[in-house]
């Protein structure tokens, strides 16, 4: 069967196309050359879906070895290609077209459900295509070129797009189809386990029996009923020991479901690109851009603490005094107040009221030990 | 880090100078005769009762009304703590930290809740709780709107020993996680002076953050003594049980050394039950400081250590214990834990050693152990599947995705 992609359904209006599917003349006879089925065993019918006119593989030979030709129907003018034919799939020609059709547009708007925001957007975008694909395949006359051409244009803007969701949806297909058999093999791999423990249980099932008649027959008369009973609850033991494992049997499977099941689309798209190696710093440095630290930094108010005993046991840092005090005399630069107030870099008017509060409760000189 | 100065008033809400607004002039007909700046009231009468208050006060009642407060999330001696959320979008949780007002401090705001709110105002880092917004409600009680951080802390995994397991990899993420923020705290002077396991919040993401400012101040001026009576006493570092008063960012990193320690043995390293036995404690799985290892200690105002001098520890005798983080990661806790903090590690040089290098990785952030009880749910979800059933089914949203249908693989 011809793979083909249908190239435009325009021209064709409803009326001629439920003309050419009429039971009687499509299923026995060629409309074009009044061939019947009667003559010729092995007729088939092809149409092209330029118009969806049917007609015998005879005629579509005769009419069109020689290049292109006008479709032999009455009225109709649509120049048809030899290449064009294939035999329909379904017996209503309506559906062939509308089928044909929609997997035009499906082809084109091709867009998953991740690709959308929230989920309200990507029913939203469903339904704008079924709109367009109804317009094309029932509109009215003036409606369908009208959809075509939008059709045509997204194909043409968003072609990249198109291309990339189509191979994310082969890939999509191809985890699915993976992650069904390696279901149905853990499947098939449960039932044999089940099989076997039930084999299993069988036969140790018959050797309880057995054994419980090996002691019958030793024991005396009076011993029967316990020893019956013993017999039981050495099965009732077993049987829990079964059902035991076939519940962690079954958290292992459903732990496996779980596993398998996230390989979804969606996982797929999470994975980000290989991190490069660990960064300590966490990808941030501060290190001042207008003015350089050096060492030796020294003023006569600090330089009488540089020697002092207490300093010096109890490790205080002047190398993050200087750098401090270089700090803070350099933090207000760079920084536009007149910017931050239209931006609003860092600060909300809650902070900045307080601050206002704090300030004007304390004052600025408020120092904790 | 924000570093830009006060801008006192944002200019939608600056008050209008006489004689520059035609409405004020309006208005100062009939009020403001001794000059005081007043707002020009517009006219109505359900606008009054806000407009009464003060620019201050209805600031403050607009930062208030953005946020509900919801259930108590804990108590404690100093603040009550409530999870709130976002009045605009219910889905932003926050967690709200109501100040206790307290009897000794009648005067004004408790000086932790002014320590916190001083520093955790400016600073900004993925590592460190980020303080959302300030309010007083009623009575002048101070309301600080932190990010709401709903994974426990660390110290929840450490010593849920039984059910929460984890490896070098995931230290080394948590380690980075708590290095980087000491290390952004020192890089912006400022001294958090009580690091330890409970301080250490977990994001939902994984991420850890450095909360509870109540006893950071900035760095200190040469002169100027500090208080020596900080820091939680297990972490507490030997200069400071010594009573130093000009200390530097060095407590802080024995304060990491001890968390990192404490993330390797799975317990406290050093559990003192007093300041003394602290002391010992130190001095014998450590080392005694001595004017050999520590110049100039014994002169300080409370140095006081057992009679029997217990030479500093090796490499190898670490190794025994906290090998689990293999010999680059021992190396950088026993240089943390040098007794002599200006030969101690600063948190810069923490984060440049080969440690972070080395094998094995750190762990990334949404893998790290979370606190169990979110580990039973998730097992709790995952019993509860049928076996066989694919997760599709459980998708939320499957069921409300119209159908589409898909002709293009009729064929």
């Amino acid at each position: 069967m011809l793979r083909k992609a249908p190239v435009g359904a325009r021209g064709m209006a409803p009326g001629t196309a439920s003309g050419a599917a009429l039971p009687l003349t499509t299923d026995d006879m060629c409309p074009v050359c009044k061939t019947i089925r009667y003559l010729n065993k092995d007729m088939e019918f092809l149409i092209n879906p330029e118009c969806y006119h049917s007609m015998c593989s005879n005629c579509v030979n005769r009419l069109f070895n020689d290049g292109p030709n006008q479709c032999p129907y009455a009225g109709c003018n649509r120049t048809l290609r030899r290449k064009g034919f294939r035999s329909a799939f379904f017996g209503d020609l309506t559906v062939e077209r509308e089928v044909d059709i929609r997997r035009r547009v499906a082809a084109v708007f091709n867009q998953a459900e991740d690709d959308f925001e929230t989920l309200r957007d990507y029913n939203n975008y469903l339904q704008m295509v079924e709109d367009l694909t109804f317009d094309l395949v029932s509109g009215a006359e003036g409606k369908r070129p009208a959809a075509e051409a939008q059709l045509q244009q997204w194909e043409a803007e968003h072609k990249a797009d198109i291309e990339r969701n189509r191979k994310a949806g082969r890939e999509a297909d191809e985890q699915a189809r993976r992650r069904l058999t390696a279901e149905r093999e853990a499947a098939r791999q449960r039932r044999i386990e089940a099989i076997k423990e039930a084999e299993d249980e069988k036969l140790e099932r018959a050797r309880s029996r057995e054994a419980e008649l090996d002691t019958l027959a030793q024991a005396p008369e009076g011993q029967r009923v316990q020893l019956k009973r013993r017999g039981q609850t050495n099965r009732a033991g077993g049987a829990t020991a079964s059902a035991v494992e076939t519940t962690v049997n079954t958290a292992i499977a459903a732990a496996d479901v779980g596993r398998l099941s996230i390989r979804g689309l969606k996982e797929k798209r999470k994975a980000p690109a290989p991190e490069g190696p660990y960064d300590p710093f966490g990808g941030s440095d501060f290190v001042p851009s207008r003015y350089k630290v050096g060492e030796g930094l020294a003023h006569p108010q600090v330089e009488k603490y540089r020697f002092d005993q207490q300093h010096i046991t109890g490790g205080y840092s002047f190398d993050d005094y200087t750098a401090r005090a270089m700090f803070e005399a350099f933090a207000g630069l760079g920084v536009f107040i007149e910017d931050e107030k239209e931006v609003g870099i860092g600060m909300s008017a809650g902070q900045v009221a307080t601050i206002g509060a704090g300030i004007a409760a304390v004052g600025d000189r408020m120092e904790l030990d | 880090m924000a570093v830009s100065p006060l801008v006192p008033y944002p200019s939608g809400a600056l008050p209008s100078r006489p004689g520059t607004s035609p409405l004020k002039l309006q208005a100062s007909a009939n009020a403001s005769l001794n000059g005081t700046p007043l707002l020009a009231r517009p006219a109505g009468h359900e606008i009054q009762g806000l407009m009464s208050l003060d620019l201050v006060e209805q600031m403050n009642e607009e930062e208030k009304r953005k946020y509900v407060k919801g259930k108590k999330l804990g108590e404690g001696t100093y603040a009550n703590v409530y999870l709130g959320h976002s009045r605009q979008d219910p889905a932003v949780l926050v967690a709200i930290k109501k100040i206790k007002v307290q009897k000794e401090y009648k005067d004004g705001l408790a000086p932790d809740a002014v320590r916190e709110l001083k520093h955790l105002q400016e600073l900004h880092h993925s590592n460190i709780i980020s303080l959302l917004s300030v309010f007083s409600s009623k009575d002048q009680n101070l309301n600080l709107v932190l990010e709401y951080l709903p994974l426990g802390d660390l110290e929840m995994l450490i010593r849920d020993v039984d059910r929460v397991r984890y490896g070098a990899a995931d230290i080394k993420a948590w380690m980075g996680m708590l290095t980087r923020a000491v290390w952004f705290c020192h890089d912006n002077y400022v001294l958090h002076r009580d690091i330890k396991p409970n301080n250490l919040l977990i994001a939902a993401d994984g991420e850890v953050k450095l909360a509870d400012f109540g006893l950071a101040r900035g760095f200190a001026d040469p002169g100027r003594k500090m208080t020596a009576n900080v820091i939680t006493r297990w972490y507490r570092p030997p200069e400071l049980l010594f009573g130093a008063r000009h200390y530097s960012g060095a407590v802080d990193v024995w304060s990491v050394g001890l968390v990192f320690a404490e993330l390797i043995i799975r317990a406290p390293f050093l559990p003192g039950n007093s300041e003394v036995e602290q002391i010992a404690l130190i001095c014998r799985q450590i080392g005694t400081p001595t004017e050999e290892n520590w110049p100039g200690v014994t002169q300080l105002k409370e140095y006081t250590v057992p009679s029997d001098t217990v030479a500093v520890w090796g490499k190898d005798a670490y190794m025994g214990r906290f090998g689990a983080v293999g010999a680059e990661g021992v190396d950088l806790l026993i240089k943390t834990l040098v007794l002599n903090p200006k030969k101690r590690i600063t948190a810069r040089e923490m984060l440049e050693h080969k440690w972070w290098r080395t094998d094995p990785k750190p762990t990334r952030k949404e893998e790290l152990p979370r606190k169990s009880s979110g580990a039973d749910e998730k097992m709790g979800s995952d019993l509860k599947r049928r076996p066989g059933m694919l997760d599709d089914e459980t998708n939320p949203r499957g069921a409300k995705v119209a159908r589409k249908l898909d002709f293009g693989a009729a064929k």
